[in-house]
């Protein structure tokens, strides 16, 4: 590992750190916690001093916040206030969902996408480039949960189906489970892939525009190969930096299509817990959401240092 | 001189509509419908002569007719009202916020690119937390910790995409200190400030508006998310967002209530869409 890398892994963890303090006091900034919503008017001062005390709400906010670091270091994310389930096997559980859905839809996009981005590219201003083009911005458009809800109405009065309603894991029953993601998986799978092969076709065309590719046609080398070995290989890096960042936008367009479709992942369980003020849940699925995105975008830096021996040497 | 070139104005300015239709056509697309919008935006009381607020529960979700082009709702307000009524409130939420963040994060932006430094390193982690959070989660943290009011909504809207205007900034003001006009300017003995306020501000200018324009149809899809989640402008008020999160209980039911706030958003988007990337097209040309 060289020392950038070391250097950018450190700089990411200040980030995850400063990211989580910033929630911690935005969260305790606000009047109403977690005790006054479960006593509502039925509640004496003993009885929400004594519940206070218990959640360690009655210490100064500093030291709540350095109770809980102590806690995240040694793995542990706290309890629920509002269910006493471990934060981390709640978190878990729905990181699993979501997960899930957010790996299958970026297989879709990918698959739909990086083909469309090529065909339109190599016919650049003919009918087919104007036709992908149109869908890419139609895609991009459409509000994503909005296109899940069309495609709810469409599939249930046109082929008078719809989903289960009740989630299943896939270990219990994987053709179940896929049956209630595919809606979700298309409605944010469509909005990805018109991304993606906007950005395929731009990156594409730009590169047969470039001096190279002219040269080694005019050397006679076939269009077939000049393709591959010079066109595609340096639109590659592109593409995989574009993976990474089409994973964060899933990550967060996951969020709106779980709660949209009912499905038990991280999205849910945040919106839940925010409405409960069950900091630590909350704390512990912001936690993952921004652990997340951060592995992503290493990743991406990796695969970027694997694929292209110009940044290994810089 | 002959004749048949002398034009009237208006005459010319079919002319260059004309002209942009055959080579942009996109643009001019994008521009037709974006006017549309803005003068829906402008003077609903035009386009329709029903009341956004109406309830009459006896007429509550009937399909599209006559009466009611885009249906009623389930306590029978007039959809199309309400989706005429709410672009002004939904659009100058949106280009409310986004211009904040583009004043706030182009300045910290300017700044941070221009003085280097201290400054430069504190701003810079400060985006960078920003940047941890995929931009629809920090909104939903914002406005769902904040409570749903429509100031926690435009306070949302406008830190989602400060970072973005702040990169842009600090990117281009960094390109512009090395360059000899900057120079000049020092060697002249104007100070730092000047220099930054009256040069460098004005460069980095047209890179902020192009990428407002391209962020416009963003802010406009996650106002609308926020506001489906319950988290955006509430009810009554004839906001997309709003019309789209009273529809989602009925949608099998009425899905007219969801179709036509959505397509809403979405033809603004669209245009917008458009709009903007003509703009950058150009700037990148220059």
């Amino acid at each position: 590992m060289s020392a950038s890398l070391v250097k950018r892994l450190f700089a990411s963890l200040l980030t995850a750190l400063l990211a989580s303090l910033l929630v911690f006091l935005l969260m305790r900034s606000v009047p109403g916690d977690v005790v006054s919503q479960m006593m509502g008017q039925a509640g004496g001062d003993t009885a929400e001093n004594a519940l206070r005390q218990f959640f360690g709400l009655d210490q100064p906010v500093y030291m709540q916040y350095f109770n809980w670091l102590l806690q995240v270091l040694q793995g542990d994310l706290g309890t629920s206030w509002t269910r006493g389930v471990p934060v981390t096997e709640m978190v878990g559980k729905a990181f699993l969902v979501t997960l899930e859905i957010g790996v299958i839809t970026l297989l879709v996009a990918t698959l739909v996408g990086v083909p469309l981005g090529i065909i339109a590219a190599i016919n650049e201003g003919k009918p087919l480039d104007t036709l992908i083009q149109s869908f890419n911005i139609l895609g991009l458009s459409a509000p994503v949960f909005w296109t899940g809800l069309m495609l709810l109405v469409g599939v249930s009065s046109v082929l008078s189906w719809s989903p289960p309603l009740r989630f299943v894991p896939p270990s219990q029953s994987l053709s179940t489970n896929l049956e209630i993601l595919v809606l979700p998986i298309l409605s944010l799978g469509l909005l990805q892939a018109a991304a993606y092969s906007q950005f395929v076709r731009q990156n594409v065309v730009s590169a047969m525009h470039q001096e190279y590719v002219r040269t080694a046609i005019a050397k006679g080398v076939p269009v077939r190969l000049v393709f591959f070995k010079h066109i595609l290989r340096n639109v590659l890096i592109p593409i995989v930096t574009f993976m990474g960042l089409i994973l964060i936008q899933i990550l967060g367009g996951v969020v709106i299509i779980e709660s949209l479709f009912a499905l038990p992942g991280l999205g849910r369980l945040l919106l839940s817990a925010i409405e409960t003020r069950d900091y630590p849940v909350v704390q512990g699925a912001l936690l993952i959401v921004v652990a997340t995105a951060m592995v992503v975008n290493l990743a991406v830096d990796l695969t970027y240092r694997m694929i292209d021996p110009r940044v290994r040497e810089s | 001189m002959n004749q048949s070139t002398i034009r009237s104005a208006p005459g010319l300015l079919v002319d260059s509509a004309r002209r942009m239709v055959r080579r942009e056509p996109g643009l001019a697309l994008g521009l037709a419908i974006l006017a549309a919008i803005v003068a829906v935006a402008l003077f609903p009381q035009l386009f329709t002569s029903a009341s956004p607020f109406d309830i009459d529960v006896a007429s509550s979700m009937l399909p599209p007719s006559a009466d009611h082009w885009f249906g009623t709702d389930d306590v029978g307000r007039d959809i199309y009202a309400r989706v005429i009524f709410g672009t002004r409130i939904t659009l100058s939420i949106c280009a409310g916020s986004l211009f904040l963040s583009a004043i706030a994060g182009g300045t910290l932006g300017l700044v941070s690119g221009f003085f280097g430094g201290w400054t430069d390193q504190v701003l810079g982690r400060f985006v960078d937390v920003l940047l941890s959070f995929p931009p629809i989660i920090l909104g939903i943290i914002i406005t769902g910790i904040l409570g749903p009011q429509t100031i926690n909504l435009i306070l949302a809207l406008s830190i989602v995409y400060m970072p973005v205007f702040f990169r842009i900034a600090r990117a281009g003001a960094m390109s512009e200190i090395g360059k000899t006009y900057v120079e000049a300017a020092r060697s002249m003995g104007i100070n730092e400030p000047t220099i930054l306020r009256r040069h460098v501000t004005r460069n980095v200018m047209p890179l902020i508006l192009t990428q407002y324009m391209i962020l416009f149809p963003l802010i406009l899809q996650i106002q609308a998310a926020l506001g489906f989640l319950g988290l955006g402008v509430q009810p009554p008020t004839p906001d997309w967002g709003a019309i789209l999160e009273q529809g989602k209980d009925f949608i099998l039911f009425a899905p007219w209530m969801s179709l036509f706030p959505g397509l809403a958003v979405l033809l603004a988007s669209l245009s917008l869409m458009l709009v903007g990337r003509a703009l950058q097209k150009r700037v990148d040309s220059r």
